[in-house]
């Protein structure tokens, strides 16, 4: 009945109203905020409360970043220091293996893909030589790669490498690509130099058969197939490389190339499986004359089956810009 | 902010400040700056503000001045020219907001502006980099038409949503056209009651509205009920004489929107649509100033807070970017990544739908809800001064106590007679029925036959109503009584005689004689009586039974009831033969020396709800007020009844007549309960109202003046309570308005009212209020959790942005995922937390302090950024270096490769296996990363949405039958799997399928996430208080 439910209630209800806090204005009310005085608080809590709210947050972290390293420790029992979890068509990196350059520009502009340097002074090309001295050394001292030492070997297209075994990359006579002859800056026809990447387990599909050539490919290197075939039906088996001026006009400006020491990666490098030592091929593209005080965009690409070429994405090319002035 | 002084969403009261811009001329074309002034005071002024001359003035001199005629009224030319000069006859309607301001406030208001930021931002970044590279990458151009897109369709739906609460009121407005009668040209004319003009000469009969301001110059017998404007609920005669200086007291004057009751008359339009006095202050009530409903205030409290938190980092890493030498536009994107993850954008539209969704289920509990937010205010109303008549009680005078053969009797007003307690045969209530049956005006409207008897609508006083039914009941057909016994002269109540008189023809055929029968003022009854009719006999009426009588009257009068007395007189045959002409106006019959029969009590019973209700609202900790115009004995009678002064709790009255002590001598302290009378309000102070309303907790205000009532609330206001006020007529409107929630009454209330009101009662009843503060405080715990849970995916968003800036990763979390989390998976669960039952009984706490119980406090930031937020980003980061490690990526290496990363130059990036990524591919994994990110956000929200269900109780206390949250984590799953699977996300959002296992890196955490808040609850039931809640519970 609602009587009962009144005099019980009646004798424990007590309206106080809800007494509003003093006005202050805002900046007061800032200032009390940072410091209290009379409540002693310090952004509104007094020191204990800091402490015990501090504490409590300091083992909740620690309880919460511990979470997170067992999770990660276990995590990390699934995963083998040699072989990626996931591979090929498995992984996002694909089947399709991109290209790179070397010289890199600068770190500040890595941004831009642009080999632009004036003249013949030493002091104009330095930047790129050094990269590409750098970027070779692992390949002139084998001593610098762990393990490659003792598991180099001399491939050839009949002499694949066993298991463990890497080859080599002899990049000390590819004159005029040469350390020492400043890999031909300074005669205003640098060489650049080209690799394919490296995705673990991947296995090139060779043009094998010259009558089965992509559209298109560029004719020049059909022929040089061909030719290549002719020599020694072996040297099908190499991811073959083009370069070329993106426009009509980069066509006319690039002037001869120059491929060293082959126009291709040879197919014994394949496939890359993290062996100790490995280093994958790369070859020096030697612009011969190209037109100075004019920028032309280049791009390269690979050639095997199962490399797919896409402009916009880069996938199976290379692109970048040469200016000499 | 001036906009937010008056930033209520439903904004037509914004816009009715200017509405009563007009020429500041008052009806008679005097100055009334001197009133607008005075505006801001109360109601007070308004009897005096009313200086109009009309009804003193001759009526000669009114004809000249409106130059019109009593007989045929103004010619049609005239009445052209009145209605083009002063326009329709029509109260102006509040000026609405233009619907382009209401839809420019959705789309910019609030959390907008700051996306709008974001998206001009995105466009200033494309545009700059469009100018300077060649091919620029779109992400920008992108990312700013997705904003730009959210903050529109958002902008819409809002808008959207308030249009349609907003149509609700706009049925309102579509009243049934009035029309009335009105002379013009010597023609009686049908006109719609817009048409009417100053001067014009109207009829009105029973059962009209008066169309206009008139003043009287015929009647027949006319009666007013002048209650929604004035709130005395007796019906006023109304005559051609002048009879008093105030415009309202005076009887030759009738107004605008009142309704006749009964009689006809003929009058004069004084004053026309807004210039009547009904106009007058519902001009006044729309100028008051209402302030924010708590709901919006909390919203504003929230938005600040977050724009603030969203402001402060975006600047201050927008700082640390440039100090670590990123390039400008690097850092204007981390600053829109930031914004877009600080902003809870789906949340204000959460908030919209849930508050619509209880609006929707109010309504379908009769309580309508006009202004969304005034959904939530009720829930922390901590006072409420409810009306006594039709709110508390049911309207409906009924016969409550008979006395007659010297016992009081209670009457027995069931439809079948049950509760018969008396003889009904014992010859004293014969008599007293025969007197009640006849000497009674009262018919029961025609064509109601199916409807139960006490329902029946009567014509006639309620008084006689009461009586009518009360006969119908004990006795059968009162008509077919009254038809045996002709009616051959009656004398009408008036309130000189303060009786009424008939005279029939008895039904017994052998009888020649006439049958007088009386009733009126029990003492004028008394007075006129020499004789009383006890057990079947008539007795001489000595002092003895006049004390019994007066014990009586005194007994009954004390129970709050209007007592008439009873008294019949069988004239002689040989002076009044049948046929006998009888003279009404010059009565030729006695009057005195009759025979009193008895006396019969009536009352407006309270509501068979209300006492419950009114328990109900005690126990939640709300002060009900009574205010009414009433009696206080009645009021006082009815406050107790329903439990408004509870049983055993004393007013000083009380104390000083149980101690026989003067009143002043009585400590105010000590009674709990005081009836406050409105001639001792009208002398108090405000400090001295303070007082009353602090001290006592139970107080009935009696015989206020409606106007009074506006300084009740603001009184209850200075307090710092939340009122809501409830209110049917005009004269309430102000206090209504002043109210934090005036609720009107759908039936009896006045359309002034219910424009003025925020919320709307369909079956005027008490109870519903009690069900919408349950509504309100239901979804204030509801917006709470689903703010908690809505807000805490905030961080598992921003993270990755910090991560990305500070330790120079790849980016883990994507700006249009962080949309699909925010607009997408996290909106149907957040709004299912709308319809969670509640946790414990919320009728038995204290409503909410609107000072220091906020809707976001610092509790829920630190839950929701802090604790589960934290654990949902470790998650997130857990998934993000499981993906990259997984694809050759270990998380050491991941550490300052972003600018390698990121460069479109790059194309040979090594991981930690060897390999060399090109752009694609390591982008592809990037993306891949933000939609594993993204579906373990989905999976630890799971565990969010489960924790956020309670605060307090464990969920196997609450249980899952929260079907409509069951459904958002079904939903909020699909849809996660749907945008990674769905082809073409790849192209459209950048979502790209995962792996199966990708789905489970997330599972521990979210089990972390649910362990850990169980246990927190777990602790907090277990230490009530403790510290742990002061810190943690929200």
């Amino acid at each position: 009945m609602p009587r009962d439910v009144l005099s019980n209630t009646s004798n424990d209800y007590e309206f106080v109203g809800n007494f509003r806090p003093p006005e202050r204005s805002t900046r007061e009310a800032i200032k009390l905020l940072l410091y209290n005085r009379e409540a002693g608080t310090v952004l509104g809590r007094t020191g204990t409360s800091w402490a015990k709210i501090g504490l409590f947050y300091l083992i909740f972290f620690g309880v919460l970043a511990s979470l997170f390293a067992v999770c990660l420790w276990v995590f990390f029992q699934t995963l083998d220091p040699r072989i990626p979890t996931c591979k090929l068509s498995g992984s996002l990196i694909g089947t399709s293996p991109g290209l790179g350059f070397r010289p890199s520009p600068p770190v500040e502009n890595v941004e831009s893909t642009l080999i632009w340097y004036k003249g013949t002074a030493l002091k104009q090309y330095q930047h790129w030589t050094n990269s590409l001295e750098k970027f070779l050394e692992v390949y002139r001292k084998p001593g610098l790669t762990p393990g490659r030492g003792q598991n180099i070997y001399n491939c050839d297209y009949d002499r694949p490498p066993n298991e463990n075994q890497v080859c080599d990359v002899d990049v000390k006579d590819w004159f005029p690509c040469t350390q020492e002859n400043h890999f031909n800056y300074h005669k205003s026809a640098p060489c650049i130099f080209i690799k394919l990447n490296k995705i673990y387990d991947w296995r090139p599909e060779f043009y094998n058969d010259t009558n089965d050539l992509p559209h298109k490919m560029p004719r020049d290197l059909k022929e040089h197939i061909i030719a290549q075939k002719n020599i020694n039906p072996q040297l099908l088996n190499t991811i073959w490389v083009s370069c070329e001026g993106e426009s009509p006009a980069d066509v006319e400006n690039i002037g001869p190339i120059k491929y060293i020491p082959k126009r291709g990666f040879p197919g014994y490098f394949y496939p890359y499986k993290n062996s100790e030592g490995y280093l994958s091929p790369v070859m020096a593209i030697h612009f011969e004359r190209p037109r100075t005080g004019i920028l032309i965009n280049i791009e390269c690409k690979a050639w095997a089956r199962n490399i797919i070429h896409n402009r916009q994405e880069r996938v199976g090319m290379v692109h970048f810009e040469l200016m000499i002035d | 902010m001036p906009a937010d002084k008056h930033g209520r969403s439903d904004s037509y009261r914004v816009a009715t400040i200017s509405a009563t811009q007009d020429d500041n001329k008052t009806a008679d074309g005097r100055d009334k700056s001197r009133k607008k002034a005075k505006k801001g005071d109360n109601l007070d002024d308004l009897k005096q503000e009313l200086d109009i001359d009309y009804h003193k003035i001759s009526l000669e001199e009114l004809y000249q001045r409106f130059s019109t005629n009593p007989d045929t009224g103004l010619t049609h030319a005239k009445a052209k020219e009145n209605l083009e000069r002063d326009g329709p006859n029509a109260l102006t309607p509040p000026r609405q907001t233009p619907e382009w301001v209401k839809f420019c406030k959705n789309l910019f208001g609030g959390f907008a502006l700051l996306l709008w930021i974001g998206a001009i931002l995105c466009f200033i970044a494309y545009s700059i980099l469009a100018s300077t590279v060649e091919e620029p990458a779109d992400d920008n151009l992108f990312l700013g038409i997705v904003l730009a897109a959210v903050v529109i369709v958002t902008g819409i739906f809002s808008y959207y949503q308030e249009s349609k609460s907003s149509k609700i009121m706009e049925s309102f407005k579509n009243m049934v056209p009035q029309f009335a009668t009105v002379l013009r040209d010597g023609e009686k004319l049908t006109l719609r009651a817009e048409d009417i003009v100053l001067g014009d000469v109207v009829e009105v009969k029973f059962g009209d509205r008066i169309p206009a301001d008139i003043r009287i110059i015929e009647s027949r017998g006319f009666k007013v009920d002048n209650s929604s404007l004035t709130g005395e609920s007796e019906p006023q005669s109304r005559g051609p004489e002048f009879t008093h200086e105030n415009p309202l007291e005076t009887k030759n004057l009738a107004f605008f929107s009142t309704n006749a009751v009964e009689g006809t008359a003929k009058g004069v339009v004084i004053s026309c649509g807004d210039h009547t006095v009904m106009g007058r202050i519902a001009g006044l009530a729309s100028g008051l100033d209402t302030g924010e409903t708590p709901i919006a205030k909390e919203i504003h409290h929230f938005i600040h807070l977050i724009t603030g938190v969203a402001v402060f980092l975006g600047v201050t890493f927008f700082v640390i970017a440039f100090i670590l030498g990123y390039h400008w536009l690097d850092a204007v994107i981390f600053l829109i990544g930031i914004i877009v993850a600080n902003v809870p954008e789906g949340l204000l539209a959460t908030v919209t739908v849930c508050l619509t969704l209880t609006a929707k289920r109010m309504a379908s509990k009769n309580c309508l809800v006009k202004n969304l937010e005034a959904v939530e205010t009720l829930g922390s109303t901590s006072t409420i001064c409810s009306d006594k008549t039709g709110t508390l009680t049911q309207n409906r005078m009924t016969v409550a106590h008979m006395w007659f053969d010297n016992q009081i009797i209670e009457a027995d007003t069931t439809e079948d007679q049950s509760g018969v307690q008396y003889d009904r045969t014992s010859p004293g209530f014969k008599a007293l029925a025969r007197i009640a049956a006849l000497c009674n005006r009262a018919e029961f409207k025609p064509g109601q036959d199916g409807v139960p008897i006490l329902k029946k609508e009567v014509n006639g006083d309620a008084s006689e109503a009461a009586l009518l039914k009360c006969m119908e009941l004990a006795l059968g057909d009162v008509m077919s009584i009254r038809k045996r016994n002709k009616k051959v002269c009656e004398i009408p109540f008036n309130s000189t005689n303060k009786y009424q008189v008939s005279i029939h023809e008895t039904e017994d055929a052998n009888d020649p004689r006439h049958l007088m029968v009386m009733k009126g003022a029990p003492e004028r009854i008394l007075d006129k009586c020499s004789t009383i009719f006890i057990g079947g006999k008539e007795k001489v009426l000595d002092e003895e039974m006049k004390e019994a009588f007066n014990n009586a009257y005194l007994e009954l009068g004390g129970l709050g009831e209007r007592v008439l007395g009873f008294c019949d007189y069988m004239l002689p045959t040989d002076k009044f033969p049948l046929g006998f002409k009888f003279d009404c106006d010059d009565p030729n019959f006695p009057l005195t020396g009759l025979r009193f029969v008895g006396l019969m009590s009536m009352i407006d019973p309270p509501r068979a709800a209300v006492p419950d209700a009114v328990a109900k609202c005690r126990s939640a900790g709300i002060k009900v007020i009574m205010v009414t115009g009433d009696h206080p004995i009645t009021a006082k009678a009815i406050a107790k009844s329903v439990g408004i002064i509870s049983e055993g709790n004393e007013t000083v009255e009380d104390i000083a007549q149980r101690l026989n002590i003067p009143v002043a001598e009585v400590n105010p302290r000590e009674a709990k309960a005081a009836v406050v009378h409105g001639t001792e309000l009208r002398d108090l102070s405000s400090d001295q109202l303070d007082e009353i309303l602090r001290y006592h907790t139970e107080i009935v205000f009696a015989r206020t003046s409606p106007q009074q009532k506006l300084i009740i609330v603001e009184g209850c206001q200075r307090m710092g309570a939340i009122v809501a006020v409830t209110g049917d007529g005009v004269n309430d409107s102000p206090a209504l308005k002043k109210a934090d929630i005036g609720v009107a009454m759908g039936i009896a209330g006045s359309d002034v009212s219910k424009q003025a009101a925020d919320m709307i009662l369909l079956d005027d009843n008490f109870a519903s209020i009690v069900t919408g503060v349950e509504e309100g405080r239901l979804i204030f715990d509801n917006l709470k959790k689903s703010i908690a849970y809505t807000l805490t995916s905030n961080i598992p968003e921003i993270s990755p942005f910090l991560a990305f800036i500070l330790c120079d990763i790849p980016l883990p979390l994507g700006t249009v995922t962080i949309l699909c989390i925010d607009l997408g998976t996290d909106m149907v669960p957040a709004i299912s937390l709308a319809y969670e039952e509640a946790e414990s009984d919320i009728m038995k706490r204290q409503p909410r302090n609107p000072f220091t119980d906020k809707l976001v406090n610092e509790r829920l930031i630190s839950m929701a950024y802090g604790q589960i937020g934290m654990i949902q980003a470790a998650a997130g980061f857990f998934v993000y270096f499981v993906i990259m490690a997984e694809n050759g990526f270990l998380p050491m290496d991941l550490f300052g490769i972003r600018k390698m990363w990121d460069s479109k130059a790059v194309n040979d990036l090594t991981d930690s296996y060897g390999q060399e990524w090109t752009y694609r591919d390591r982008k592809e994994l990037e993306y891949t990363c933000h939609t594993a990110f993204f579906v373990t956000i989905v999976i630890v929200q799971w565990a969010d949405l489960i924790i956020c269900k309670t605060r307090r109780n464990s969920i196997v206390h609450q249980g899952m039958r929260n079907w409509a949250l069951n459904f958002g984590l079904v939903f909020e799953t699909a849809l996660a799997a749907f945008l990674s699977y769905c082809p073409g996300m790849e192209k459209g959002l950048r979502m790209y399928p995962l792996k199966f296992v990708w789905w489970l890196p997330g599972l521990p955490f979210m089990v972390s996430i649910f362990i850990y808040d169980e246990v927190r609850r777990f602790y907090l039931r277990r230490n009530p208080g403790g510290w742990l809640e002061q810190e943690t519970y929200y």
